[in-house]
């Protein structure tokens, strides 16, 4: 019903469209403007005091009246910290990790996602609705059983907990699958299998390329959450020597007795490879992330 | 048989296989770390367990407890509380943003966009550390500021119940709402323009055409993004954990928080399963209900 009655009104609409192509009042900009800086603001001021915390003695952290210049400005944190903690080899085990994890679950969810977009078979849409469904699934749920799982397993180990179980996510499923619809076509897959490959090879020589974009974003996302996450680390790592950022800095504020200076120094240097990560994708990883949900 | 037909034989035997060998992996995993854990959870859940020897059947005893636990109660009501408040407040406050930088025209909208994004890139933890910085309660930022504008600065944000309460939603809200408002501003310029044209030659005003063209076009975003938040904030942890320990008393204890300690804290597996189903069973449900009333998922 709509689509017709908007094809006969664009004819006739066309001629005028410049006259429709009305601007916000320029009052209602200002205020616009204003409001999206102070938010901006709200954003940004925590961050800006934090990185200049991290450069405070401890005694000037919660000096009155606060300054947001750090005076005297210094490094003793940050080499106080690098000094009596292993903060590299936390850093170490928490960038191998998410990189471990965020291979194996692009490759995973890619080729999960393709099988969901692009084949019909028995029972589809049911093992689409339990792989959708086991999103909702919260982890306190499973935090106990699969810890005493794991440990009754011998599996431990800080490498194999850390990672595999977390492989292969449905939100990444979804996501890939979602992009596979819109963006391979059937032609270029039928091409391919035209000329022999089978249907691994076929994938991932045609298909695999050109989910590109979306691989870029279920990279950067993959990465964040492994890096980011505090609460399966602080379960079932015990040792310190594999302790991942979040641990070490949780580990550090409690045993600091809540101090903020080391913590703030350490937190600046957690926060540099996630932000790096995050500037060098971040087109990729905002349309990414939203390609799926926008169609539903 | 030729060996042509032979190959196209195999290649459809293929064709039929593929997708299940595709998909298995994750149907391995989600079997042995997801549906595993939870049918062992709902068996520990039955138990006395204190992870040494083996587990105690008890029956229902632990669940009866979860009844008369007041710190369950109030873990279930701080929870409910957060969630409620991430459906109810962030969520239309994300789409109010979303709606601000859709404006034709806006200059700088890509910088507003990944400034208000930034928070969901950095761990929780480092979120929970600086707001400890700006919300405490003797020396904090926000009391200095609050001391110099207006001249009163002793609020205690972190050792008063309510305001604690606060100051968790407060983290919440600063967190998400970016990383919301990019998926409803994606939403938004997904509408087909013509939508709105062809409303507004009917007469439609801006309101009217907000509720009649734009909330319809967004259903499915904002279902994906409701359901989304409610599984995230139902098992909130680092921020009351780190932030206030669940304190004062109780004030800001989650569930997640809960089943933690009970678990790995005092050590009563059987308890802290109990605990998890409950969660479960109530996040299970909404978030069906949630995905069954808007349909999200299904692409036909």
């Amino acid at each position: 019903m709509s689509t017709t009655l908007i094809t006969t009104e664009e004819a006739t609409a066309r001629p005028v469209a410049p006259a429709r192509r009305r601007r916000a009042t320029r009052p209602a900009r200002v205020a616009l403007y204003t409001a999206l800086i102070a938010l901006a603001i709200v954003y940004v001021v925590p961050l800006l005091w934090a990185l200049s915390s991290s450069f405070k003695d401890r005694s000037d952290i919660f000096a009155f009246p606060p300054t947001l210049w750090p005076a005297p400005a210094s490094l003793d944190n940050y080499s106080n910290l690098l000094a009596a903690q292993p903060f590299w080899s936390w850093m170490l085990m928490s960038t191998v990790v998410a990189v471990v994890s965020t291979a194996a679950t692009v490759f995973l969810c890619s080729l999960a996602g393709f099988g969901f977009a692009k084949y019909d078979f028995r029972g589809k849409n049911l093992l689409f609705d339990v792989m959708f469904s086991s999103m909702a699934i919260p982890f306190a749920v499973i935090v106990v059983p699969l810890f005493i799982l794991i440990a009754k397993l011998g599996l431990a180990n800080p490498f194999f907990a850390l990672v595999v179980p977390w492989v292969a996510p449905a939100f990444g499923i979804f996501m890939m699958r979602q992009y596979t619809e819109q963006s391979v076509p059937d032609e270029i897959l039928d091409a391919a299998r035209i000329d022999g490959c089978s249907e691994f090879r076929a994938f991932l020589t045609v298909v695999f390329p050109l989910l590109r974009p979306a691989v870029g974003a279920l990279a950067v996302w993959s990465f964040l959450s492994s890096y980011n996450n505090l609460l399966w680390p602080l379960v079932i790592v015990a040792e310190p020597e594999f302790y991942t950022v979040p641990l070490g800095l949780q580990a550090l504020f409690g045993a600091e007795g809540r101090q903020y200076d080391l913590v703030m120094a350490g937190s600046v240097l957690a926060a540099v490879p996630a932000l790096i990560v995050f500037f060098v994708l971040r087109k990729q990883l905002v349309n990414g992330l939203t390609a799926g949900a926008v169609k539903g | 048989m030729t060996a042509t037909t032979a190959a196209t034989k195999l290649r459809s035997d293929q064709r039929r296989w593929a997708p299940y060998a595709f998909i298995s992996p994750f149907f391995v995993l989600f079997t042995v770390f997801l549906l595993v854990p939870v049918g062992a959870g709902i068996y520990l859940s039955l138990t006395d367990w204190a992870g040494l020897g083996e587990p105690d059947f008890i029956g229902l005893a632990n669940y009866s407890r979860l009844l008369g636990d007041a710190s369950f109660g109030a873990a279930l009501g701080n929870t409910a509380f957060y969630t409620l408040f991430a459906i109810v407040v962030v969520l239309p406050v994300s789409l109010l943003i979303a709606l601000g930088l859709d404006t034709r025209g806006l200059r700088l909208r890509d910088f507003f966009r990944l400034t208000y994004f930034m928070p969901v890139v950095l761990s929780p933890i480092i979120i929970a550390l600086i707001f400890g910085l700006i919300f405490d309660g003797q020396y904090g930022l926000l009391n200095a500021v609050l001391e110099a504008l207006f001249g009163f600065g002793g609020v205690s944000w972190l050792t008063d119940p309510m305001w604690a309460r606060v100051v968790v939603v407060v983290l919440v809200l600063w967190r998400w709402t970016g990383y919301l408002t990019i998926f409803f501003l994606a939403g938004l310029q997904a509408i087909p323009r013509e939508l709105h044209e062809a409303a507004e030659l009917d007469g439609a005003g801006l309101v009217r055409r907000f509720f009649s063209v734009t909330l319809p076009q967004l259903r499915p975003v904002t279902a994906f993004i409701a359901v989304t938040m409610l599984v995230n904030t139902a098992q909130i942890f680092e921020e009351p954990f780190l932030l206030t320990q669940g304190g004062p008393g109780e004030a800001t204890l989650s569930v997640s928080m809960f089943v933690y300690r009970a678990g790995f804290q005092r050590q009563e597996l059987g308890y802290a399963a109990a605990a998890g189903v409950v969660m479960f069973v109530i996040v299970f449900v909404l978030g069906r209900i949630g995905t069954r009333a808007f349909g999200v998922g299904r692409t036909r």
